[in-house]
């Protein structure tokens, strides 16, 4: 049933003073839209806690987006830490949104950002503090119509249950139709169930109650999801996409946070997509094609926000930004614009070249703290595995270049459990941080003083929906502890430090990954038995999700490392960001030969399919270097 | 206390005494008294960035506002009479000021006034060294005489401690409470606290914590608390903080 309309901030108010940063339920910021008169309300939810969900750029975009429609508002809702939900709980007060202090089962629609697998156990959190069923099939009539979207819709399927529609690709112009459908068809008093269908018909969304998983000859054992018999529904849906990206607005974080949030600083996307065609990294096919805005805009978009704003810091988002084919030029317009204003610019991360040093250089002023680069593989062949197509001489004039240009302590990211990796690859890792050290100590000198450092840090590769590695298994967990412990003991020099992110939760990331729909049981058993914030490392349950997959007769390594055949039907098959599958196959086979694929934006086009499927191009505003 | 080495942060040090130091008044009212004095220091910051005054930027690393703050308020506690100053790189009408900073901020941080004062004045933090508290305890299971007898055995006892976090605070009673006077009112008692800063703050709460602790009744169902005044206290008499700052007062200048 629809919750009454109601401001309860009275009721939350008394429980304040005993949590944990009570900035986090106070909303009020400057910049945010305090009027939602509606008569259409949306409520936007970032399953994480406040400094987390509020840097959040997708949320920011859909806020204004909606915000600006007539008749339309939009709310924030973000997850209250465990003490914040124990005491509501406690005290019968249901999860509210922010702007108006509304208990969100009185929204038209709530709509889900899924930033990452992790997020899944909190998704259900929030329904359940909300007082939402948690499944589309148990809703009521008049219940919210519950929505998701974001990088992580991608293989959606183990939330697919929950969700009563899914927004695929870019959601500035989807959301809008979306919210109109749902108020049209409210307003004609349809059943839910024919809600549904009409926002099936809406480009880009995907209502999964509308498809069956049947599991059959040429499926894996997670079967394929088809059209349920009489509906009229796309075999695929394909993304949205928004083209003329220069055209929508420039800055989207209008709201200045009370409280210090994680990421805390203005931030404006200068490009979306990246063409790169890592063979690991799934925003690099999901975002396709690559869009960047003009120079000039970056930057008087930049001085405005940071005027409207009274931000001290400014960051350049992307997938990678130094791609952009005016970079240089941004960069240098943008420090004489704010020259003397004490503003730090920054950019996310670094390209493997002179260029990406050179940038580096450009943002930092007079600080030099730790560089960061991705070489991802340990050896050249692996690098061509991955399509990671930066040389041994990048990696090393670009550590000579930061070495020189100031630079004492080099951060190196790799992935362990690639394809086709072997023990020498492994040890290359090792071979390459000795490298890099060494070259620092030819530039800086010997000796402990020169303070010259070199930590790497080894993630296990999770395959991804709409990858070419979307077919390979992960590496099971013993070997990872084996190859683990092979890298440990190739490391002498004290000058190297090794971290590892934690196998257990990358476990849990590929269970999830590969399981398609199948893969709800588990979230709902592992929320039940109390996982919630997975992404924290303090709060990750292993023995709670190990313990969920047991109770479903299910092991967390059997499913995260079964391969999957070239030919199969794949859980995810139904929804396509317009990578075609045949280019995923081929890149694959390319993979696996050891074979790479150029940049379509610095060569011609390789035929991924986007542009076609899409009807739209690579928007590029000068050469790329 | 002239003339005496600075011993605070060193981005608050009134280096470059010779900029204009702007001094404003401002409110942290209703669910803003729940901002901690971390997050409201950027707040205030981002204000007057977005007020695009004539802020003057520091020579540290960071390169900070030059701006102090005055004592921290306890999370929770709402106040009329918050303060910071300001160095700016040039003189600006201080009303112009004023106006320019109301358009950048928040109802609830509302700044209500604003002047220049001598740039030599020690830093905020320290020398406004008074403040005056006006707290309610709703549902208290005590009544204004108790308060003030359970007020009178702390302040005996002398010394008053109490954990926060970990760690063990000590506040000397005496010379830090400088004044308190309660009232019966409908739902509870009102108290108007006077502290004064002499090492470790008296935190309003600590204090009727203590005063429920000697008096053996629960504490009240909740605590409001406001600091309403501060001042710079010289010789024995009060300098509010927009001054006059007299030479007779004894007020160092320089
Ligand atoms: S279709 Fe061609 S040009 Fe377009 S993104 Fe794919 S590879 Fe690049």
């Amino acid at each position: 049933m629809r919750a009454k309309r109601e401001n309860l901030f009275h009721l939350l108010e008394p429980l304040l003073p005993q949590v944990e940063h009570p900035a986090r339920y106070l909303d009020h910021e400057w910049g945010s839209v305090q009027d939602q008169e509606g008569p259409f309300h949306l409520c936007m939810v970032y399953a994480d806690v406040y400094e987390v969900g509020q840097p959040n750029l997708g949320v920011a975009i859909l806020y204004n987006q909606v915000n600006e429609q007539e008749g339309m508002s939009c709310e924030r809702c973000y997850l209250p830490w465990k003490d914040m939900a124990e005491l509501m709980r406690g005290s019968g007060v249901p999860l509210l949104s922010l702007e108006g202090a509304a208990p969100l089962a009185s929204f038209d629609a709530i709509g889900f950002t899924l930033a990452h697998e992790l997020i899944a156990t909190n998704v259900l959190e929030a329904l359940d503090l909300a007082g939402i069923a948690l499944t589309s099939a148990e809703r009521d009539e008049d219940d919210p119509i519950i929505l998701a979207g974001g990088p992580s819709a991608w293989n959606c399927e183990p939330l697919a249950d929950v969700f009563d529609a899914v927004l695929l690709g870019d959601g500035e112009e989807s959301i809008v139709e979306v919210c109109a459908c749902i108020r049209d068809a409210r307003a004609e008093g349809v059943p839910r169930a024919e809600v549904l269908r009409r926002l099936a018909r809406v480009p880009g969304t995907y209502v999964p109650s509308l498809y069956e998983v049947r599991v059959d000859e040429g499926a894996t054992r997670w079967g394929r999801a088809v059209p349920r018999a009489g509906e009229d529904v796309p075999q695929v849906v394909l993304k949205r996409c928004v083209n003329d990206f220069a055209a929508t607005p420039p800055v989207a974080q209008r709201i200045v946070p009370y409280m210090g949030i994680v990421q805390d600083r203005l931030s404006l996307e200068v490009l979306r997509g990246c063409a790169r065609g890592c063979r690991f990294c799934q925003a690099g096919m999901t975002y396709r094609p690559v869009r960047e805005r003009p120079a000039e805009q970056v930057v008087s978009a930049s001085v405005e926000g940071l005027l409207a704003s009274g931000h001290n810091e400014i960051s350049l988002t992307s997938l990678s930004t130094t791609d952009h084919s005016q970079c240089a030029r941004i960069l240098n317009d943008m420090n004489e614009a704010l020259d003397g204003k004490g503003i730090r610019v920054s950019i996310p991360s670094q390209r493997l070249d002179s260029f990406g040093v050179e940038m580096a250089a450009a943002v930092a002023g007079g600080k030099r703290g730790g560089l960061t680069f991705a070489p991802e593989a340990g050896s050249q062949r692996l690098r061509d595995v991955i399509n990671k197509n930066v040389s041994e001489e990048d990696l090393e004039r670009a550590a000579r270049n930061a070495f020189e240009g100031g630079w004492r302590r080099m951060k190196l990211y790799f992935m362990m459990g690639l394809p086709t990796e072997t023990d020498e690859d492994v040890v290359g890792i090792a071979r390459m941080a000795e490298r890099v050290l060494e070259i620092g100590r030819e530039v800086v000198g010997r000796g402990p003083k020169s303070g010259v450092s070199v930590s790497i840090s080894v993630a296990v590769l999770v395959p991804k929906a709409y990858t070419a590695f979307q077919w390979a298994g992960q590496l099971h967990p013993d070997e990872v502890r084996r190859r683990q412990q092979l890298l440990l003991s190739e490391i002498r020099d004290r000058a190297i430090r090794v971290s590892y992110h934690d196998a257990d939760v990358s476990l849990v990331e590929g269970a999830l990954s590969k399981m398609g729909r199948a893969g709800f049981a588990l979230v709902r058993r592992a929320w039940e038995l109390g996982c919630s914030f997975d992404a924290w490392t303090s709060e990750f349950r292993f023995d709670l999700w190990c313990r969920a997959a047991e109770e479903l007769g299910l092991d967390l390594a059997d499913v995260a490392c079964e391969e999957f055949p070239l030919s199969a039907a794949l859980p995810w098959d139904h929804t396509s960001p317009g990578v075609s599958k045949g280019f995923l196959q081929r890149e694959w086979l390319r993979a696996v030969e050891g074979v790479t694929t150029p940049d379509c934006t610095r060569e011609s086009c390789v035929g991924c399919g986007v542009c076609p499927a899409l009807h739209v191009r690579n928007v590029i505003q000068g050469v790329r270097s | 206390m002239t003339g005496q080495p600075y011993e605070g942060r060193p981005q608050d040090m009134p280096v470059k005494a010779e900029l204009p130091r702007l001094r404003v008044e401002y409110v942290k009212d209703s669910r803003l008294a729940f901002l901690g004095h971390l997050d409201l220091i950027a707040t205030v910051e981002r204000c007057i960035r977005r007020a695009r005054l004539p802020f003057s930027i520091g020579n540290g690393f960071a390169r900070r506002l030059r701006i102090q703050f005055t004592q921290a308020l306890p999370v929770g506690a709402s106040s009329s009479c918050e303060y910071f100053d300001l160095r700016l790189t040039e003189p600006i009408e201080a009303e112009e000021a004023l106006e320019r900073l109301r358009r950048a901020t928040p109802p609830a941080l509302a700044p209500s006034r604003a002047a220049y004062v001598p740039g030599r004045l020690p830093a905020l933090e320290a020398w406004l060294d008074r403040s005056t508290w006006e707290l309610e305890a709703l549902a208290a299971p005590y009544d204004a005489r108790d308060a003030e007898r359970g007020v009178r055995e702390v302040l005996e006892r002398g010394e008053l401690t109490y954990l926060r976090g970990e760690k063990e605070k000590r506040v000397d009673v005496a010379a830090t409470l400088a004044g308190f006077e309660a009232r019966d009112v409908e739902g509870g008692v009102a108290m108007t606290l006077d502290t004064r800063l002499s090492g470790c703050a008296l935190r309003p709460q600590v204090l009727l914590d203590a005063v429920a602790d000697v008096l053996g009744t629960g504490r009240p169902r909740a605590l409001r608390v406001r600091r309403t005044a501060q001042a710079h206290e010289e010789n024995g008499r009060l300098v509010e903080p927009f001054g006059p700052f007299d030479q007779t007062g004894g007020t160092p200048l320089s």
